[in-house]
């Protein structure tokens, strides 16, 4: 025991005075974090609009800016039809030179017929407005009318679905490329070989390299959750015990590929590629940037078992949604099946010399 | 004579078609520095690696201080130091550090800045193994080597690849610690080395110990063979001419 406890110790302060490694592991993370508090998703679901205005009438104009929904861009006919035919307009507008909204008069729309989605949406948008400003102008007519009052509600931002992705891509990582390559430069240098002409159990060496690991990785998962709080305005509902509980699960899955791809290589040449290869993928298509609803369906099916869309989707759940470990069934599952399949792969991959 | 710490009998090592080492057999007294010199490939290192433990051994029989390797390979190693050729250390932890984390893997508390006078090093007791000079690191390997006061020390190579003063600083370290009681194998293909270290040394070759005496003896041989050299007159060499121009002094500083 107190061999182990040394070794644990020994392992920590290697790990902690590889002083850049462990300062890009926390900061990389929350670079990504901070570049992409910067992106506006909200724009980006505006429906952009062109206008052809030939009257000097602007209460249309007002009255579709007033909604907030578009995205208007006021221009010649031809500039505007340009425009939808390369795909940068839902609609466009040609208001006529003596328009007037509560006359009868006509609008003409030109419509992308490659979005028939937006075209409806922004059609039946359009036409609210116009029967809100026709109704407006007849104030005898009886009408209902709708009093909103503000609620303060729980506005996920972009960084609150972000973090926990970032947060299991950066466990994953650091896990994989920190023990392979670890592991790797270990024994081409000779320095196995030299622990094994000693009287240790070598088992007790892999121990003490998990333990420190395992503590970076929670250091990890309470750095990050502490500055997404502190400087990104987290909305962060969950149980931080949750969350490292489920991040040490992810992380013995992830140490364990790297002690596997340690075992296969020869040098750190051959690790890389390797470490790529099975992580990239996952970095893409697992959920961590992005929701994989977006992905043809024979892709989401296969991702749906990448190990790191477990942890994605387990850190969500409990960032975001508040769930604890027991309600967390098929991510739980998952990641217990991916453990012990990847520490059966590491103990038959692994090798000391 | 005294009695025999390491026999070796008929040891054989394939890998597949080749045979790396071809039957050797050996003796190593206690108290003595034992040399295995050869060239290159002769399976010096394969042959210290099977009697270390690291290797398995295909055939023969290692007894070390009376424990058969091949039964009781976890007793060998408590009980004998190992230098291996290039090894190396964790980087990150100090020279104290790494002497007291060896001393733990065989359960002993030790004292790193006594091992550390015993191969001169104090003065770099907190220092990194990657801050060390060639002949520092090999010191340093030989100290860690003596963490569990072992019965036979190992050194495989312990000079290939340092300059003359640091050779000649090493050879003294070697000395000193035969001198306080410690068996010593080592291997070597520098010639004088082994003349000016071993009581007796093993020549290796192809697999094969083709020699083994103590180095006088062995020239004794060659010359009442009728060997001559063409010029015995030489008084000097060009290492001579190097040191005394350079100095003794050593240069890691």
């Amino acid at each position: 025991m107190r061999l182990k406890w040394m070794l644990f110790v020994a392992s920590l302060k290697m790990m902690f005075r590889q002083k850049e490694a462990i300062l890009w592991s926390f900061i990389f993370p929350l670079f990504m974090i901070f570049l992409f508090s910067f992106v506006d998703f909200g724009g980006i679901n505006k429906l952009p609009i062109g206008l052809v205005n030939a009257s000097s009438d602007t209460t249309l104009v007002d009255a579709l800016h007033k909604t907030g929904a578009f995205r208007l861009h006021v221009g010649s006919a031809d500039q505007e039809l340009v425009a939808l035919m390369d795909g940068d307009r839902i609609l466009v507008i040609e208001i006529p030179q003596d328009f007037h909204p509560h006359r009868n008069d006509s609008l003409i729309l030109y419509a992308n017929a490659g979005k028939p989605q937006e075209v409806q949406l922004a059609q039946l948008l359009l036409q609210r407005v116009l029967d809100e400003l026709t109704f407006s102008a007849i104030p005898a007519l009886p009408r209902t009318h709708i009093i909103t009052r503000q609620v303060e509600s729980r506005n996920l931002s972009y960084i609150d679905y972000l973090l926990p992705g970032l947060l299991s891509m950066s466990i994953m990582q650091s896990g994989v490329f920190g023990v392979a390559f670890g592991f790797v430069s270990l024994k081409k240098r000779g320095i196995l070989r030299r622990l094994l002409v000693t009287p240790m159990n070598p088992n007790d060496f892999i121990v003490a390299s998990v333990g420190s690991r395992l503590v970076l990785l929670s250091l990890q998962v309470v750095l990050m959750v502490g500055a997404g709080i502190v400087f990104f305005d987290l909305h962060f509902v969950g149980s931080l015990w949750e969350m490292l509980l489920l991040g040490l699960l992810g992380g013995v899955i992830f140490l364990s590929i790297g002690f596997a791809l340690s075992g296969i290589s020869k040098s750190e040449d051959q690790v890389a590629p390797l470490a790529n290869v099975i992580t990239l993928p996952m970095v893409l298509l697992s959920g961590v940037f992005f929701s994989r609803s977006a992905l043809p369906r024979f892709a989401h099916l296969i991702t749906d078992f990448f190990p790191l869309t477990y942890l994605v989707d387990g850190m969500r759940k409990i960032a975001i949604d508040g769930a604890s470990m027991t309600q967390l069934g098929t991510e739980v599952i998952g990641l217990l099946v991916w453990g012990a399949v990847s520490i059966f792969l590491a103990v038959k991959a692994f090798r000391w010399e | 004579m005294s009695q025999a710490v390491l026999q070796v009998e008929n040891l054989t090592k394939r890998y597949g078609e080749v045979v790396a080492v071809n039957g050797v057999s050996f003796e190593v007294m206690r108290g003595e520095i034992f040399g295995i010199l050869g060239p290159n490939g002769a399976g010096k290192t394969t042959t210290l690696e099977m009697i270390e433990t690291l290797r398995p051994i295909d055939a023969g029989r290692v007894v070390l201080d009376g424990i058969d390797v091949t039964a009781h390979p976890q007793r060998v190693k408590k009980i004998i130091g190992v230098q291996l050729q290039a090894s190396s250390f964790f980087d990150k932890l100090r020279l104290t550090e790494l002497l007291s984390l060896f001393g733990e893997l065989y359960g002993r508390r030790v004292g790193p800045l006594q091992l550390l006078d015993e191969v001169e090093l104090r003065e770099k007791a907190q220092a990194f193994v990657n801050e060390l000079s060639g002949g520092q690191k090999q010191r340093f390997s030989i100290a860690a080597a003596l963490v569990n006061d072992p019965v036979i020390l190992f050194l495989d190579e312990p000079t290939t690849g340092l300059d003359p003063q640091a050779r000649r600083h090493l050879w003294g370290v070697i000395k000193r610690i035969r001198s306080e009681g410690k068996t010593i194998v080592l291997t070597t293909h520098y010639m004088e080395e082994a003349e000016e270290l071993c009581d007796r040394v093993a020549i290796m070759d192809k697999g094969k110990i083709i020699a083994n005496a103590p180095p006088q003896t062995l020239i004794q041989q060659l010359l009442l063979n009728g060997f001559r050299k063409e010029r015995v007159e030489r008084l000097a060499n060009l290492e001579d001419v190097f040191l005394s121009l350079t100095g003794h002094s050593l240069r890691e500083e």
